[in-house]
């Protein structure tokens, strides 16, 4: 075996494969701790260093909960599909895992001449992020099915409907991204991001709003927690799940979390743009992963606040709100790429640059009339924000106040 | 007009405030408090579950003066078998919708301290695994002989035995009562002083009207007897 590409293979994992789940261990930490404070609890405060009295503000409760998971007996329903039963955490881990390795970190260890040290440097990254993710919502369903269980396939049915509705909108937004830097690649779309992130852009904003509400209900994420509802059918799809294969299914979950909010820093924030980002290779990565975590913590507080929808709710708010208001986001940056490359085009440029790719997005954006682009910033957002209105209106439903007959 | 999602933002802010609070105002942590009272002042420093080995909660520390967990017999001051209240209606078994009570009556019936005699529960078994603490029996129970406890610390290593409390476990003194539930069990004590004493001032009652009657009877008797002479 070539020594090297060994080398140069656990370069690219190794860093994946520990920081991803140690984020998900103080995940879970700051994520109890916080809605305990929330709701005025105190959260896990008692476990610490083992055998001592330090409790370090129950920063051990990782640690323990694993131990706990892995001795824990594994319970496999009679009636239940073994096979596929020990399949579905599994197949639920993987494809999380996986894409992973799609997302633009590139760990500079000891040698700055291993340029590619991203684990899966793809043309089409994008794509392929989607399809692979795509596969999650199998192993949950696998999980339901294998189960024998009225709760765990009602579960799986509700991840199903509800998967695949959000996928829609999910995609169309970040079609946008694509259309304004014209590459699937994810190292592109960041290198584009170098002035502007996109999230500053009207259409980018937009996107960026359907993304993260669709990403919340891709990864089962309160308020869109349906598939798990606990006061309505136990845990859904892993209901007969115990020991450590809910571990699994546990990881799987948080890891497909963080995989989609990375992949939502560097489609919309910027990847590891930043202050300093060019001082040392290690300042983007840690620009990324803050990025990360800061929307890490946004879902927390969202999971804190709102109080989960009813199914035909979400259908609705994905069918009859995030789709339309999504192909009319595609239709308006259209538009507007068109209107700047007259611009350019106005400016002494050629008509073909844009659609060619042979100027970039930020030099159309420094080389245009800032009178022009402001019309466009502020126009592109007014019509994005009626539009919503209109489908907020349209969509919600009319109930009047209920009359009492007889009770005050 | 309001802007579009306002609400979920007026939300966030709602427990951000909830969240930043609690760091600093410790009378909103008030769950992990084991020894407040409802009408006492706060404690100087908020009480926690003991941490040590040795150190544990006493019989009768309660969590709260409210609190109930699962229901136990009561028995009057004496020996627990002399004095207990109940009689082995049944009713509980019946009314529980968990069933998780289990009664055998006693075949004899048996003298009490200041009683007459009567049945009791040879058996009295509750699973606590299966009960859900609705209470239930304690309303239902004509001798008020059922309360709930608020003992908590019930974890076991044996998965089937460890949760079925015997008769034994479940015996209960009505001072350890007045110890967990002050208010509640003084309130009971007076409501059953009181249903006896106005048993009592009727029975006096009918006593009286009884003698009255009797005494009419024979006058009315007598004046007939003297008519007829």
């Amino acid at each position: 075996m070539n020594l090297d590409l060994l080398k140069d293979i656990l370069i690219a994992t190794v860093p994946l494969l520990v920081i991803f789940p140690s984020l998900f261990a103080f995940t879970t930490w700051v994520e109890r701790k916080a809605l305990a404070r929330i709701q005025n609890r105190r959260g896990p405060n008692r476990v610490g260093i083992p055998c001592t009295r330090i409790s370090l503000f129950g920063l051990g409760q990782p640690a323990a909960d694993g131990i706990k998971m892995i001795f824990k007996e594994d319970i496999v329903p009679r009636g239940a599909d073994r096979f596929f039963h020990l399949l579905a955490p599994i197949l639920a881990l993987i494809p999380a895992m996986m894409v992973l390795c799609f997302l633009p970190l590139e760990f500079p260890f000891w040698n700055a001449q291993i340029k590619a040290m991203r684990a899966f440097a793809l043309d089409s990254a994008i794509v392929f992020f989607f399809a692979v993710t795509g596969l999650g919502t199998l192993a949950v369903f696998m999980a339901g099915w294998a189960s024998r269980n009225k709760y765990s396939l009602l579960g799986g049915m509700r991840a199903i409907a509800q998967m695949i509705s959000y996928e829609i909108p999910l995609v169309l937004s970040a079609v946008i991204i694509v259309m304004l830097v014209g590459s699937l690649n994810a190292a592109d779309i960041v290198r584009e991001q170098r002035f502007i992130w996109f999230v500053f852009t009207p259409w980018g904003f937009t996107a960026f709003v359907i993304f993260f509400i669709c990403a919340l209900a891709e990864t089962n994420r309160s308020p869109f927690d349906l598939p798990e509802a606990e006061s309505e059918i136990v845990a859904g799809y892993f209901t007969e799940y115990s020991g450590f294969k809910f571990a699994l299914f546990f990881l799987g979950e948080y890891i497909a979390i963080f995989a989609i909010s990375g992949l939502a820093v560097t489609l919309f924030l910027g990847g590891g743009n930043g202050p300093g980002a060019g001082l040392h290779p290690w300042v983007p990565i840690a620009w990324f992963l803050a990025k990360v975590c800061i929307l890490i913590a946004l879902m927390i507080w969202l999971r804190g606040t709102l109080p989960r929808l009813r199914v035909d709710q979400l259908m609705s708010f994905a069918w009859k709100f995030l789709l339309p208001l999504s192909l009319l986001n595609i239709l308006i940056t259209g538009a507007a790429l068109h209107l700047l490359a007259a611009v350019h085009l106005h400016g002494g440029g050629q008509l073909d640059a844009l659609t060619d790719r042979k100027v970039d997005f930020n030099q159309i954006i420094e080389a245009g009339n800032p009178w022009v682009i402001g019309g466009l910033w502020v126009g592109s957002l007014l019509i994005l924000y009626v539009a919503a209105r209109g489908l907020d209106n349209l969509t919600r439903s009319k109930v009047r106040p209920r009359e009492y007959k007889y009770a005050e | 007009m309001n802007i579009l999602g306002g609400g979920i933002f007026s939300g966030m802010a709602v427990t951000l405030k909830n969240f930043v609070r609690s760091y600093f105002d410790k009378s909103r942590l008030t769950t992990n408090d084991y020894s407040w009272q409802p009408d006492g002042e706060l404690p100087k420093s908020i009480g926690e579950y003991p941490r040590e080995e040795g150190e544990q909660l006493s019989e009768t520390t309660t969590i709260t003066n409210y609190s109930r967990n699962f229901p136990m017999l009561l028995h009057d001051d004496g020996e627990p078998m002399d004095t207990v209240r109940c009689v082995a209606c049944q009713i509980c078994e019946r009314e529980c919708p968990p069933q998780c009570i289990y009664i055998e009556k006693s075949t004899e019936k048996k003298e009490r301290d200041g009683g007459k005699p009567q049945f009791y529960p040879a058996k009295f078994d509750i699973d606590v695994s299966v009960c859900m603490s609705c209470q239930i029996c304690v309303e239902v129970c004509p001798f008020d002989a059922i309360v709930m406890n608020s003992q908590f610390e019930l974890s076991s290593p044996d998965r089937f035995g460890g949760l079925l409390l015997r008769r034994e476990d479940l015996l209960k003194s009505n001072d350890y009562y007045h110890k967990i539930h002050p208010e509640e069990a003084e309130a009971r004590d007076k409501r059953i002083a009181d249903e006896k004493a106005a048993k009592e001032a009727k029975k006096k009652a009918a006593a009286e009207a009884a003698k009255k009657k009797a005494e009419a009877k024979a006058r009315d008797e007598g004046e007939k007897k003297g008519g007829a002479e």
